[in-house]
């Protein structure tokens, strides 16, 4: 059968337990008396299909399970990952200290370049905040990744952190092609410009804590 | 589309849904609307199989409730869904649902194989 996507990408959710991660890739549920059979074995992965600039992405995107710590995550559980959201909770101080320790393993095990983004969840939690959104871009900064506020609770962000992170991924394959095909070889390929990829930070930097 | 119409229908396959063996329509959830497969992607199939209910009953704690399924949607290679979750395996099999809602077993994945089933009783036709 013919292939039904142009593109297709491995993605890993990481960070502390407790931040997020299921949630993230799950439904958000509050039921205090969820019997659904689904969620008692939970979910392993997701195969998401996008739009991406005209290309079908298809986005295999894997929980990580909490009580692996970063000292024991290798280079086994990273293969064939082109993107990792690293989660931390911003009501949880200890899990955003520990992101260093996250990108630290991603660069000792997982392939050079892999694409990165940091989540700053629960920003619904607002009372309970232990992280600014300020912190968080700063670390962002730091290693230059991108960043955003997410609250798996109220879906906000998620959906965008997402086209985000494959957009990039998107973007550094088409240049890679580029650089090993002739440039006549080309057509039909839409190269993002850095211009667009860089396309205003801020407006989404700030939208979570405004809401 | 009534349950219990296509359930009986175990002899031939159901013209309206299925062309040259293929899913005529687009497969969606049941309770969302979220786009599964798109049309003409999956194989009719006919077997038996148990699947867990989609809705358990907590009162009967410690036992899955199963019941009984026959018509599949046959789909050889995962990356075919257009969206789907996959569960962590239990006995060699990774059970399906909704990636938006989370609903499911909406089919179930056989883990030597790597072919997905989609139960056609547990889905939406549009
Ligand atoms: N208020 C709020 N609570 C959240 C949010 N995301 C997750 N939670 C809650 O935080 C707790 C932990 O969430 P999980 O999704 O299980 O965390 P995890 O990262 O998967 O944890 P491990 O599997 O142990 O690594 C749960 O009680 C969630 O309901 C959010 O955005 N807002
Ligand atoms: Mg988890
Ligand atoms: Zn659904």
């Amino acid at each position: 059968m013919a292939k039904t996507y142009d593109y297709l990408f491995k993605l890993l959710l990481i960070g502390d337990s407790g931040v997020g991660k299921t949630s993230i890739l799950f439904r958000f549920s509050e039921d205090a008396f969820n019997i659904s059979f689904i969620s008692t074995i939970g979910i392993d992965f997701k195969i998401r299909t996008i739009d991406l600039d005209g290309k079908k992405v298809k986005l295999q995107i894997w929980d990580t399970a909490g009580q692996e710590r970063f000292r024991t995550i290798t280079t086994a559980y990273y293969r064939g990952s082109m993107g990792i959201m690293l989660v931390y909770d911003v009501t949880n101080e200890k899990s955003f200290e520990n992101i260093k320790n996250w990108i630290r393993n991603i660069e000792e095990n997982a392939s050079a370049d892999v694409e990165k983004m940091i989540l700053g969840n629960k920003c619904d939690l607002d009372a309970k905040r232990q992280v600014s959104k300020e912190r968080g871009e700063q670390l962002a900064i730091e290693y230059q990744i991108k960043f955003v506020e997410t609250s798996a609770k109220d879906s906000l962000n998620v959906e965008y952190a997402f086209y985000t992170l494959a957009r990039d991924i998107k973007a550094k394959m088409e240049k890679k092609q580029e650089a090993s095909n002739p440039p006549g070889n080309r057509s039909g390929v839409h190269q993002l410009k850095d211009s667009d990829r860089q396309r205003k930070p801020t407006s989404w930097l700030s939208r979570c804590s405004l809401l | 589309m009534s349950e219990a119409e296509i359930t009986t229908n175990t002899g031939d396959s159901p013209n309206d849904l299925v062309e040259n063996g293929l899913n005529k329509l687009v497969v969606k959830c049941k309770y969302c609307g979220s786009k599964i497969l798109d049309k003409k992607l999956g194989k009719y199939i006919l077997q038996e199989k148990e699947l867990p209910l989609m809705q358990q009953d907590t009162r009967k704690e410690g036992e899955i409730q199963n019941e009984k399924v026959n018509q599949f949607y046959h789909v050889e290679n995962m990356f075919t869904f257009d969206n789907i979750g996959f569960t962590h395996t239990v006995d060699c099999y990774k059970y399906l649902s909704c990636a938006d809602c989370d609903a499911g077993p909406v089919g179930y994945y056989d883990m030597n194989s790597k072919h997905s089933y989609v139960a056609l009783s547990r889905i939406e036709h549009a």
